[in-house]
């Protein structure tokens, strides 16, 4: 029986855009059934790290696997070990929650029941009345609902977010990080892109700081000991000015 | 098979698209049913004409029979020809709506007669029947647009390209499959009624199969070329302007701009300054003595040389006679016109190879036999009729037999050519 590896596992990558360097050396690690947060200022590297892990851009060197699978070398390989949710999820506004989910669950090969599809709605918090309206008057947190649901109903072992709760409220952020956490405890690596600290302090098992394109600090909550949002504030606010100097 | 369903259900979802197909539909069947009845309209015309002749020659005969006389026979008698459509024609009528397809001709000077008939309407020519070939030349493209031009761009917008992208098989996958099916659409829009229509209609499966292969590859180049535009990344606004522009060049300006080229380069004079040219040697002829009229007739056709000469009244053998001259001082100008007319036809087919809406269109006109070459296909068996109705008719003037009422049952019958 081949070792169990951590299905997110990045190592010294280093990726640059033409003469722009994002990555430099940047090594992270995601076990599954936890959260990690990657915070840093604007331009540290967060969104180039997912799109590396979604096989959007093929770094320079160091390795980066999903669930053991080079993105760049197989980017439908690694996607079918994938859910990603955007900052803003932008679904068919003309077809319903359920047809939204029905067709991307077979976009992705994975085509479920209606029963199934629905019971994943539910799962994700998606009022019934709301199931078969279609998205056009949904809200923000309702769409990341069927997003999820999706994920859920893919059961992938990795979940990636880009600044999931920005232009939340405060309740339909709680109730999309009680989620996650759903969504960890059945096993699933999920990796956070946010400038959310306290959610990111709420929920994450870890934080990594990205500076400069690599990880300068990395900090893991451990067991009922959570994190210091205070600390953390002041962690980001100097890694922000660096960032910016 | 899923996939595909979900994209139409995706597609059909949007009330512009499912118009816009819908209007296609609409004006695919209304070129058809306009193209059939104008070819029904030609048909029932040219099935009227047995009977029109019998009423005109049964006006003459009971005169003709009086006087004997085979001169006024081949004066008054019109004797009808005409080219009947090729079964495909209701989708491409090309010339058969300017050029006349039924022509009256008399024994007399051809020519004018040909060329009196070319009538040309410039409402008509500009922009062509409402066809189906219009519909695909001119009006499908824009339809490709309408469908191809936000294909990628609208997802970028709506904020979902990189969400798909990030799915298995979202990728080139979908776009192929988008692409595939918005081009069934079309194809289907427009060949599905087009085969009805030419089955209805008797054409062979084979012109079928090449009508629905020029229309798969028309719409293929139109949408590749959406997807090449689709690749600069630009807004949907942007790519649907770039096209339009696109659609603009080359199905209107450049074809217009080649022609008038073509025109340019290759000068032809009308066919009526020949009709003009022809009169004016037959009005001459008049004052010609008309020994020397009958000195050159017989130099061009010996085989009536020994007729008996002319007296001093008039005799109908001399009028045709110089009205043949006259033909014979307008062979060269007629060669120069129908040479003009082919070269500027050939100049402009092969640059249909390069301007897939002028190859389409000379493709679609080729198989309807509605071209330049089908018309000139006409008028070949129209001057073989002719020169058979002289014959006859100098047969009696210049043997000075005496024509009566069932002599005219002995006139040569036009035979048009049956079309596969």
């Amino acid at each position: 029986m081949p070792p169990m590896t951590d299905p997110i596992l990045i190592d010294d990558l280093t990726l640059a855009y033409g003469t722009q360097r994002v990555l430099s050396g940047l090594s992270l690690r995601v076990p599954a059934g936890s959260i990690t947060a990657l915070l840093g200022g604007n331009g540290a590297g967060k969104s180039t790290t997912l799109s590396a892990l979604l096989g959007f851009t093929r770094a320079q060197s160091g390795s980066i696997a999903v669930c053991g699978i080079d993105p760049a070398a197989d980017p439908d390989g690694a996607r079918r070990h994938i859910a990603y949710l955007p900052e803003n999820v932008a679904l068919y506004e003309h077809l319903s929650a359920v047809e939204n989910a029905d067709y991307l669950l077979a976009l992705s090969g994975e085509r479920q029941p209606r029963d199934a599809i629905v019971e994943g709605l539910a799962a994700a918090g998606l009022q019934e009345q709301a199931w078969d309206q279609r998205l056009g008057g949904f809200s923000k947190g309702m769409r990341q609902k069927v997003a999820i649901a999706v994920a859920l109903l893919r059961r992938v072992p990795v979940l990636l977010l880009d600044e999931p709760t920005s232009g939340l409220d405060p309740r339909a952020t709680a109730d999309f990080n009680a989620l996650l956490v759903q969504v960890r405890a059945r096993g699933t690596a999920v990796l956070m892109v946010t400038h959310d600290l306290l959610s990111a302090a709420d929920i994450a098992d870890r934080i990594a700081f990205i500076e400069a394109g690599r990880v300068a600090h990395e900090a893991s909550a451990s067991g009922a000991e959570r994190f210091d949002v205070r600390a953390l504030h002041a962690r980001f606010q100097a890694g922000g000015a660096k960032v910016a100097a | 098979m899923i996939l595909f369903r979900h994209e139409c259900r995706l597609l059909l979802r949007q009330r512009l698209t499912v118009g816009a197909l819908a209007l296609l539909a609409l004006l695919t069947m209304a070129a058809l049913a306009g193209g059939m009845a104008e070819v029904a309209r030609q048909r029932a015309a040219i099935a009227a004409i047995p009977a029109a002749h019998a009423e005109d020659i049964g006006a003459i005969a009971d005169y003709v029979d009086r006087t004997k006389d085979a001169g006024s026979a081949a004066y008054y008698s019109f004797h009808p020809t005409w080219d009947a459509p090729a079964p495909l024609a209701f989708a491409a009528l090309g010339m058969r709506d300017i050029s006349p397809y039924i022509l009256r001709v008399r024994a007399l000077g051809l020519e004018a007669q040909i060329y009196d008939g070319e009538t040309f309407n410039p409402e008509l020519a500009l922009p062509g029947r409402f066809d189906f070939a219009f519909v695909l030349v001119f009006l499908a493209p824009l339809f490709v647009i309408a469908l191809f031009h936000d294909l990628v761009s609208g997802e970028r917008e709506a904020g979902r390209q990189r969400m798909l992208e990030a799915l298995p098989n979202g990728g080139r996958a979908l776009l192929r499959r988008r692409m595939a099916l918005r081009l069934l659409l079309l194809w289907g829009l427009l060949c599905l009624p087009f085969m009805i229509a030419a089955a209805s209609a008797g054409v062979a499966v084979s012109a079928v199969l090449i009508v629905v292969a020029i229309v798969a590859a028309y719409l293929l180049f139109w949408a590749a070329l959406a997807a090449l535009v689709g690749r600069l990344r630009w807004s949907s606004v942007a790519n649907a302007a770039t096209l339009a522009a696109a659609w603009l060049v080359l199905v209107l300006i450049v074809p217009t701009l080649a022609n008038v080229a073509i025109n340019a380069s290759i000068p032809v004079h009308q066919g009526a300054e020949i009709a003009m040219a022809q009169r004016e040697a037959v009005n001459a002829a008049w004052d010609v003595p008309r020994e020397a009229t009958m000195r050159r007739f017989y130099a061009d056709h010996p085989e009536w040389a020994d007729s008996a000469p002319l007296g001093p009244r008039f005799h109908y053998k001399w009028y045709l006679a110089f009205h043949q001259n006259g033909d014979a001082r307008v062979a060269d100008k007629v060669h120069a016109y129908r040479a003009g007319l082919e070269a500027r036809d050939a100049t402009g087919r092969s640059l249909g190879w390069v301007l897939p809406s002028v190859g389409v269109q000379a493709l679609l006109t080729q198989l309807a036999g509605s071209d330049l070459a089908a018309q000139l296909a006409y008028q070949d068996r129209i001057r073989a009729f002719h020169a058979r109705l002289r014959a006859f008719y100098y047969g009696y003037l210049f043997r000075d037999r005496p024509f009566a009422k069932a002599d005219f049952d002995r006139a040569p019958r036009f035979k048009d050519v049956p079309r596969g």
